[in-house]
């Protein structure tokens, strides 16, 4: 249980079935910690990477006040000031990708894991045009047929670890962060140690919506 | 001359359909292929599997965007091109007639509009070769050709388009177009096959797309008086005709129903999931219907190609028919109506 002053590898609350995964941008240092550990652990290809840290309004301070507390400045329209937020597939609720996937390939499983299947997908690139969080990757974007047509090669993206989650262990960026700005766990539980850290949610409504559908109320 | 000496087109308007039809159709083929894959899995697999489908689709799509620069450059330049393209463009009458004729469907007007009656066997100083029926088709396929192109085009490269537009939702409202617009294209073209294929006069294919209208003989009249009739009469409407255009006006009819139904009850492309009312394609009537609708666009491609077997036959047998007249130089026609058939003919 996490105490006042033991935060430490608390951000992996539980795995599996209905895990979430979200960032605590208070936390977040922007070490890199979480892509060299998802590089290392899925042998992601050298320009690639599955994760990444978005900094936002580099080297600017926040408004008066709130300047580690980027959550609540935009919760009061105020500007959060120099923000990391690590980036990945949030396994949406309501994936926008698997909506407009022509192929189906990207499935939203039973147990919460937004899938792309290898071999159903023609690199059309519609779900990059959808995901609201950046998170398909196209690596062969230059090789075989790809490269002759000009087509994305197929698309790859963060799994959040699924295999990892199936032995009850964490995703690795999660496992890995020094400062446990990677929450897994159930919305409850992700929402509520945001609240216990004082830390705020950063996505606006709509991707709120969008990453846990009807869940999302548990962060109000 | 009348109307069933249906030669409208330049040879190069013909050849041209020919090739923009095989265009079309592999566009169709692959497209919906991706589109609709569930339903479709066959397709996809003969074509390659994913990446095969969508290589054939872009440069098909390459292929289309050629042709079309091609046929407008030709419009420009040449002053047939020049003066069938005024021909095309409606003008007050085909306003008239469209009127009359909606008025007519309404029970408001007497009797539907001269121009409508194409088939009814009139003549052409009686009816207009081209009516506002023939104008619309052509009118309807280039801007939904020209459109599909250039939503095509944008879309090749969706971060390209992203970037472009400074959003994503543009990227994703053109990708989104093109999907409507090619469900609605393909509404159009299995209808036309069915209009000009399976037309009783001209069934299985009417010819007037595939035989330029310099090779067609000004009248079928045997003197050369103007004829008293256009010769529908003469024609016999084929046995089979009955039974095969009720099949396959019914698997147009229901091919064109299930891929709007499909495209609206297939969660995703084209319709975005929040919009889509159904639950995803399991349905075995859909996989039917669609697959009928794909049917209905192969039959228009044999046809098409039966149409360019006809043109070729139609070409010799117009060089048999010259023949007489070489033989004149000493040799003797074979049979004494002057006319040797092709059993006939030696070398
Ligand atoms: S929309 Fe983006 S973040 Fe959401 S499930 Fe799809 S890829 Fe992941
Ligand atoms: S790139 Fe692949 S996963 Fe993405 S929408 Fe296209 S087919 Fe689906």
């Amino acid at each position: 249980m996490s105490t006042g002053n033991e935060v430490m590898h608390d951000g992996v609350m539980s795995t599996g079935e209905d895990a979430r995964i979200f960032p605590d941008v208070e936390a977040c240092i922007d070490c890199g910690g979480c892509v060299v550990s998802c590089k290392r652990t899925w042998d992601v290809p050298r320009d690639e990477q599955r994760i990444s840290i978005a900094t936002m309004l580099e080297g600017q301070e926040a408004a008066s006040g709130l300047n580690a507390s980027s959550g609540k400045a935009i919760g009061q329209g105020e500007s959060p000031g120099e923000t990391a937020v690590p980036m990945q597939c949030y396994h949406c609720s309501n994936a926008p990708c698997v909506s407009v996937c022509p192929t189906d390939s990207l499935i939203s499983k039973e147990n919460g894991f937004v899938r792309v299947r290898d071999d159903l997908c023609i690199g059309c690139q519609y779900c990059l045009s959808a995901c609201p969080f950046g998170a398909p990757q196209f690596p062969d974007e230059d090789s075989g047929v790809a490269n002759l047509v000009g087509s994305g090669g197929t698309m790859d993206k963060c799994t959040m670890c699924e295999e990892r989650q199936d032995v009850g262990k964490g995703p690795a960026c999660a496992e890995e962060c020094a400062t446990d700005a990677i929450l897994v766990g159930t919305p409850a539980q992700i929402s509520d140690e945001l609240d216990n850290r004082d830390s705020g949610t950063f996505f606006n409504d709509v991707a709120m919506d969008i990453i846990f559908g009807d869940d999302a109320s548990e962060f109000q | 001359m009348s109307n069933l000496d249906h030669g409208k087109f330049t040879r190069v308007t013909t050849l041209f359909h020919s090739l923009l039809g095989l265009d079309v159709f592999l566009l169709f083929f692959t497209g919906y292929a991706i589109m609709f894959n569930d339903e479709l899995w066959w397709m996809l697999t003969l074509m390659g599997g994913a990446s095969g489908v969508t290589a054939i689709h872009r440069i098909t799509g390459i292929g289309l965007v050629a042709l079309v620069v091609f046929w407008i450059t030709l419009q420009l330049i040449s002053s047939t091109g020049r003066s069938n393209f005024s021909k095309i463009l409606p003008a007050k009458d085909d306003i008239d007639a469209f009127i009359q004729d909606v008025q007519f469907v309404l029970g408001r007007a007497d009797e539907r509009h001269p121009s409508a009656r194409q088939f009814a066997g009139y003549k052409a100083d009686e009816v207009p070769l081209l009516s506002y029926i023939g104008k619309g088709v052509v009118a309807i396929f280039s801007i939904e050709l020209t459109l599909l192109a250039i939503s095509g085009l944008l879309i090749w490269s969706k971060t390209g388009l992203a970037a472009m537009f400074q959003t994503k939702a543009a990227a994703m409202a053109f990708v989104t177009f093109h999907g409507l617009l090619g469900v609605i294209m393909l509404m159009g073209v299995m209808f036309h096959i069915f209009e000009h294929g399976m037309h009783p006069a001209f069934y299985p294919v009417e010819t007037k797309a595939f035989i330029p209208r310099s090779m067609v003989p000004e009248h079928h009249g045997d003197d050369d008086e103007e004829p008293d009739t256009t010769g529908i009469e003469r024609l016999s409407l084929s046995p089979s005709w009955r039974t095969v255009s009720t099949v396959f006006g019914a698997m147009t009819v229901i091919g064109i129903v299930s891929v709007l139904v499909g495209s609206i009850f297939d969660e995703g492309y084209p319709v975005p999931r929040e919009l889509a009312i159904g639950g995803g394609p399991s349905s075995i009537l859909l996989t039917v219907g669609i697959n009928l609708g794909m049917i209905v666009l192969g039959v228009g491609l044999v046809l098409s190609m039966y149409g360019n077997v006809l043109r070729i036959r139609w070409e010799q047998q117009l060089e048999q028919e010259r023949e007489p007249t070489t033989a004149a130089d000493g040799g003797e026609p074979q049979t004494d109506g002057g006319r040797p058939d092709a059993g006939d003919s030696e070398n």
